[in-house]
């Protein structure tokens, strides 16, 4: 009985002192899904690819979504700037300060407010020792996209054009103001 | 070694005794309900008396069907990255109404049960239904894996899907559950979602820091969110949940 307690002491003592355990496999190349090393590429969608690294699946899964989702945002204010410029080239609207500056104002608004439909098209998940390698790609609609610009382009020359409104009627107040001052004189 | 040889098979398998091998057809393929009907499943793990193992797989489907019915997600993930080190900070909140609940514990109709090896299954409709033509109500084994389990989720018009993953869990019905929830959060990533990332980088004359912080979150409120298809990869002792829900 002795003899059968002290082995099963020393198995686990061997196998810590040999590492002879599994060895903890490491991430190759070959593992690493090809759309993660080279996303597809398309005229009407935005592809953007996110990994994460975790002990959990679950939170190995929702790190390489938001990744990938982080990545399409801040791919998205680019676009929207572009495609701003060629429009207000395209139809010579604005000077050149107040275009820019509208272009600007639009895109970091369409990229900081929401991604409305944007998926998470392929996933994989990989064994990396006792972790989770997850690789996630997400694809947004371009059409999403440029109604999205056209909606905050409407409500930014609102928004523009109130302001010039409310501005205009403060100098009329200041010009009435004045005109009161030098009826008192 | 050849005793570890036979030594890590042997307790690969111990592990898998806590997965599950067996189930009912509508657990893996919810039916689809008649008009005005909803359908939920409920589970538990295995009990010494069918009474309270029915009782709490019941319990679970109650909860299951008022979350189906009307529920509010609230999801925030965080990560902070600075070159060095990782922080990720997911927070998942969900809120469903005692009314709704007590609506379904008054106005329920056990459609289908069954009692595996591993534990009971019970398919309730709400409001009540006497009967329904189940397509398949065989107990069997897993399917072939499908292929949204790899992210080709459905193209349905007027829907919209979410798909929940997890691994690792000693107990089957702990998984099931948490996939079932990971697969209604992940519908509300799809519909809407609001995403801010802030790059910072500092220099000096011998090194560059690169942090980032990525903000994302959503506040929804859904009805019907329904898991429609559930597939359990034995290889990988991976539970996989598929949400649907109407767009709104």
């Amino acid at each position: 009985m002795k003899k059968l307690i002290i082995l099963a002491l020393l198995i686990p003592l061997m196998l810590l002192v040999f590492n002879c355990g599994p060895e903890k496999p490491k991430a190759k190349m070959g593992d690493i899904p090809e759309w993660y090393l080279n996303p597809p590429q398309a005229e009407d969608a935005i592809y953007q690819a996110g990994d994460a690294l975790k002990m959990s699946m679950a939170l190995a899964k929702d790190a390489a979504d938001a990744r990938a989702r982080d990545a399409i945002a801040r791919t998205i204010e680019v676009k929207v700037s572009n495609m701003m410029k060629d429009f207000m080239q395209q139809s010579g609207m604005g000077q050149e300060a107040e275009a820019l500056e509208f272009t600007s104002s639009v895109s970091k608004q369409v990229a900081s407010t929401v991604l409305k439909g944007c998926k998470i098209v392929k996933r994989e998940m990989k064994t990396e020792g006792s972790q989770f390698h997850g690789y996630s790609l997400a694809e947004y609609n371009l059409n999403t996209l440029v109604q999205e610009t056209l909606n905050e382009a409407r409500k930014q020359k609102a928004l523009y054009n109130e302001a010039k409104a409310n501005l205009s009627f403060e100098d009329l107040e200041k010009e009435i103001g004045k005109l009161k001052e030098v009826g008192k004189e | 070694m050849p005793a570890l040889r036979v030594l890590l098979p042997l307790l690969s398998l111990q592990l898998l005794t806590f997965a599950q091998q067996y189930i009912p057809a509508w657990f893996e393929n919810l039916p689809s309900a008649p008009a005005g009907y909803t359908l939920a499943v409920g589970y538990s793990g295995k009990f010494n008396s069918n009474l309270r193992a029915r009782n709490y797989a019941l319990n679970t489907a109650f909860t299951i069907m008022a979350k189906q019915l009307n529920i509010r997600l609230l999801f925030e993930l965080e990560e902070l990255n600075d070159g060095r080190l990782r922080l990720l900070n997911p927070t998942f909140k969900q809120f469903y109404e005692e009314t709704i609940l007590n609506n379904v514990k008054a106005d329920y109709g056990v459609i289908d049960s069954s009692i595996t090896a591993e534990g009971y299954f019970i398919l309730i409709a709400y409001p009540r239904l006497e009967r329904l033509n189940l397509p398949d109500n065989r107990d069997k084994n897993w399917g072939p894996r499908p292929s949204w389990v790899s992210g080709q989720l459905p193209e349905e018009k007027g829907f919209v899907y979410g798909l929940g993953q997890v691994a690792r869990y000693r107990s089957w019905v702990r998984a099931w559950h948490d996939a079932d929830e990971h697969a209604r959060f992940d519908i509300g990533k799809n519909l809407n979602i609001k995403a801010e990332s802030t790059t910072t980088s500092q220099r000096d004359n011998r090194k560059t820091i690169e942090s980032t912080v990525i903000k994302q979150s959503y506040d929804l409120l859904l009805k019907n969110v329904t898991v429609v298809a559930r597939w359990f990869d034995p290889a990988t002792a991976t539970y996989y949940a598929l949400a649907r829900a109407p767009r709104q």
